[in-house]
């Protein structure tokens, strides 16, 4: 219950940092929560794959996509990313409008996936919602990326306590889905900055036609 | 017999393909080496294939294996029952043929385009085309489906620098994605009914399903597979697209690929749906159309290539007056019947693939050697390409629907079980039964005159152009893929007894023709139709020509074996001859497209250029005749301007803002949720 909690908690605090190396530092928790459940989850069936999965989340998502990201900021001296869409108090309460969201009925068909941890369903749910939130209030493209990569850590939550963690499409998925991610995300955020001389989103509207 | 028909057989050949790909890409910068990995391997899976398949309808029962995966609704599994079996076995051998074609063709390729890249694409190609004849789920099919479609794409516009072939591509990419979209919605309807992407789970449940549900299944496979068979109006991608590959490749997307939409039409309409009799009739009507069409729009083409691809039209228009007569007499009850027509429909995809990839790989020996597509250009190939000439002789022989050759006894076939359709019916579908027949009669009649004019433009009478004087016969590998092809061309005539028992089993085999048997009996002395009604002996048929062609010989020879032959000029009337003298392929269709002016809308200019001021001698003339695309402003244009008109109000949701796409994704996914909760 503690990780999945610090998924959750983790995608909220994202919403209030100012900093960007505060935003990368939360999401170096986040993952490692991540990576720490899929460990669990080898220790109670191991599969060789799962494994790599385990080691593969914590190799790229808690130490190489941060440190990638640290460079980022370091090199395009990007220390704030305040830039929002939403003031604070609008932002909690449509976090809050989320969570509330994922507690009602709409979401029974998804939570039905696993029954046993229904509770732990719509928790990862509400983190995957409130992950897209983060990539459409934020104007910096880092915080965009981070709001992504959060939404997938989420996704990665979801398929854990829907007992999914032993199919070999899931185990598979990760492996592939976190290092391409991190690739493009860094190719991604590195091409806006040099296009643009910043991470502001806005300034893409020149791409438009 | 059971090792050749096991998965493990069929698991080896995928990876042969697959070697065969990567190899020729890994071996792209040395290009005779990509060239003979890529072939070589490609012949070997293709060869694998046609033991597999061979086994397997042999065999008799369908053998079935799977491989799983984590998906819950994507199964690989593979399942390969008589028609499978038989589409897989022509698929098989025609790539077999044109593998061995290509490893001399594609020598002229070399230091103008990448040979790895072609033998990556064509190996991909082969074994995408046989994974959609043998997957068995709706999912699985469309992943294979698309490669298919890619891999063709890519092969389409491998001659990069010519402009039109990357127009043809795009053009054929579209048209291609508009038809799975319409697969898509077949097969989601069919999962709406069933709950399941397994096409034996669909065949089951789809039984109870409504009327209204069945048809609109079938429109929508009607259309996706409609277009990959080039079905008229569907067509328009098809002459553009099966002249810009490479002829190796041109000959398997005539005689094969096309074949893929007509596999999916039998299954959909015969075994898994039950067809009901506006099925029937509108494959009747489709088939009509595309066979009389596409022979016409043939005789007006000057592009040798082009012109044969409209006889794929014109030749999957005679497939479906098969299929079409097959689906009203099983809609009706009767499904003796109904075996005989379909076994009609098989015969002619088996000899349609074998003389059409022939006529190709003729014409694509021409083409390397002459280096233009334009048979005006040609003449008197036949004194410098003796055995492409004389391969290409029964490939238009039997186009042609010529005796004893084997397009000659699947329409001849196809005839008779429309003839059935006659007596058997009432006044209004024996009236559609009489068009049916009237149309395959007209159409044999067109599609001899136009390949009187193909090979006698091409090889006969004199050099029209400098470069026929330089051209040579190609590699000894690419005459033996078409030797090849021409002895089963014969043997297909000669054995069409045999083939046709063979078929009749393949037929009996679908869902609702199950267990019945064919009207009359098949054996390889003679094919009889029920009561009598017609009655033919091949080799008798053979024996025939054989002796009259004999004794015509001997006669010749008896009467002028005395007689002294004088070489010498020919009485030319006082005028130097030269080959411009002689009638071209524009003179030759010109009156046929005239007479059928009504339909085909001809443009004719003429320009007449004179010695003098008065115009009273003409110096020369000029007669430019060409078709007007009927299609394009009637059906292709509007709906291009509906979709744009669309765009353009669409477009407004593209605001550039990274935000609002994320926005809408969010929305998207919680509507979705609803929607999910809701339907629950």
């Amino acid at each position: 219950m503690g990780f999945d909690i610090t998924v959750f908690t983790a995608a909220v605090l994202l919403h209030f940092t100012n900093k960007n190396i505060s935003a990368i530092r939360l999401y170096m928790v986040q993952s490692a929560a991540i990576g720490l459940l899929l460990l669990a989850s080898t220790l109670d069936r191991f599969t060789p794959l799962l494994l790599i999965a385990a080691i593969a989340t914590i190799t790229v998502k808690v130490l190489v996509a941060p440190y990638f990201f640290y460079g980022l900021t370091k090199r395009h001296d990007l220390k704030f990313s305040v830039s929002t869409y939403l003031n604070p108090p609008v932002t909690l309460a449509a976090i809050a409008g989320l969570l509330v969201l994922t507690q009602i009925d709409f979401f029974t068909p998804l939570v039905s996936l696993g029954t046993s941890e229904e509770k732990l369903l719509r928790l990862a749910f509400a983190t995957i919602l409130v992950s897209l939130l983060l990539s459409i209030n934020r104007r910096g493209a880092l915080s965009q990326v981070l709001g992504i990569l959060s939404l997938e850590n989420g996704i990665v939550s979801f398929a854990l306590f829907a007992g999914l963690e032993q199919s070999p499409g899931f185990q598979l998925g990760i492996t592939f889905n976190i290092l391409i991610w991190v690739i493009i995300a860094t190719v991604f955020a590195s091409m806006i900055f040099r296009k643009f001389g910043s991470l502001d989103v806005t300034s893409m509207k020149k791409l438009r036609d | 017999m059971d090792f050749f028909s096991s998965s493990g057989v069929f698991y080896a050949l995928i990876a042969v393909f697959l070697a065969g790909a990567i190899g020729a890409l890994f071996l792209r910068r040395k290009d005779s080496a990509a060239n003979i990995w890529g072939n070589s391997l490609a012949a070997t899976g293709s060869l694998a294939g046609l033991l597999f398949a061979g086994a397997s309808l042999l065999h008799g029962s369908a053998t079935a294996f799977s491989l799983g995966t984590s998906f819950p609704l994507l199964t690989l599994t593979f399942r390969l029952d008589r028609l499978s079996a038989f589409f897989m076995l022509t698929v098989c051998f025609v790539a077999l043929i044109c593998s061995v074609y290509a490893i001399g063709y594609v020598r002229h390729y070399y230091g103008k385009y990448s040979v790895g890249v072609l033998g990556f694409f064509y190996n991909i190609f082969i074994a995408s085309m046989i994974l959609v004849m043998t997957v068995h789920n709706a999912l699985f099919f469309l992943i294979v489906w698309e490669v298919m479609s890619l891999a063709s794409y890519f092969l389409v516009i491998y001659e990069s620098r010519q402009s039109a072939n990357i127009r043809a591509g795009s053009f054929y990419l579209i048209m291609t994605h508009t038809g799975t979209a319409f697969i898509i919605v077949s097969f989601l309807l069919m999962y709406k009914v069933t709950g399941s992407f397994d096409f034996e789970t669909i065949a089951a449940g789809l039984a109870g399903a409504s009327a209204l549900m069945k048809n609109a299944i079938f429109l929508t496979a009607l259309i996706g597979f409609g277009v990959k068979a080039g079905i008229i109006p569907l067509h328009t991608w098809l002459p553009g697209a099966h002249p810009a590959a490479p002829s190796h490749v041109s000959a398997l997307m005539s005689g094969v690929m096309i074949k893929t939409g007509i596999y999916m039409l039998m299954r959909i309409s015969l075994d898994i749906l039950t067809g009901s009799y506006w099925w029937g009739i509108a494959l009747l009507a489709i088939g009509a159309a595309s066979s009389l069409l596409g022979v016409l729009y043939a005789l007006s083409e000057h592009d040798l290539k082009r012109l044969l691809a409209y006889h794929s039209i014109e030749n999957i228009g005679i497939i479906l007056l098969g299929l079409g007569s097959a689906v009203v007499f099983s809609s009706a009850g009767m499904d003796t019947l109904a075996v005989l027509a379909l076994a009609a429909a098989l015969f002619h995809t088996l000899n349609h693939a074998t003389f059409k990839a022939l006529l190709f790989l003729g014409a694509g020996s021409v083409i390397a050697a002459t280096h233009t597509r334009n048979i005006e250009k040609y003449g008197g190939l036949i004194r410098y390409m003796p055995l492409t000439a004389l391969f290409f002789l029964i490939g238009a022989m039997a186009i042609s629907a010529l005796p004893p050759l084997n397009g000659f006894f699947s329409e001849w076939l196809t005839f008779q079980a429309m003839f059935q359709g006659v007596t058997a019916f009432g006044l209004t579908t024996r009236i559609v039964f009489i068009l049916a027949i009237g149309s395959l009669a007209f159409t044999g009649g067109l599609a001899a005159a136009c390949f009187v004019k193909a090979f006698g433009i091409t090889f006969l009478a004199r050099p029209r152009s400098e470069a026929i004087a330089a051209a040579r016969e190609p590699s000894v590998l690419s005459r033996l893929a078409m030797a090849g092809m021409s002895a089963a061309i014969i043997g297909l005539g000669l054995f069409s007894g045999v083939v046709m028992r063979l078929l009749e089993g393949v037929a009996g085999s679908l869902g609702s023709l199950r267990g019945a048997a064919p009207p009359g009996s098949a054996q390889f002395q003679s094919v009889s139709i029920e009561n009598g009604f017609a009655r033919i002996s091949m080799p008798v048929v053979f024996a025939g020509i054989a002796v009259a062609f004999i004794g015509v010989m001997a006669a010749v020879y008896s009467f002028t074996r005395k007689r002294k032959t004088i070489t010498g000029p020919t009485w030319d009337c006082g005028t130097r001859l030269t080959p411009r003298m002689e009638i071209t392929a524009t003179g030759f269709s010109r009156s046929i497209i005239t007479v059928m002016r009504g339909v085909l809308r001809p443009s004719s200019e003429t320009e007449i250029e004179y010695h003098d001021a008065n115009r009273y001698f003409p110096k020369f003339g000029t007669v430019t005749m060409g078709l007007r695309d009927i299609y394009q402003p009637f059906i292709y244009r509007p709906l291009r301007e509906l979709t744009a008109m669309i765009a353009r109000h669409v477009r407004k949701v593209q605001g550039g803002n990274v935000n609002a796409y994320i926005l809408y994704i969010f929305l998207t996914l919680i509507g979705l949720l609803i929607l999910l909760d809701v339907g629950s």
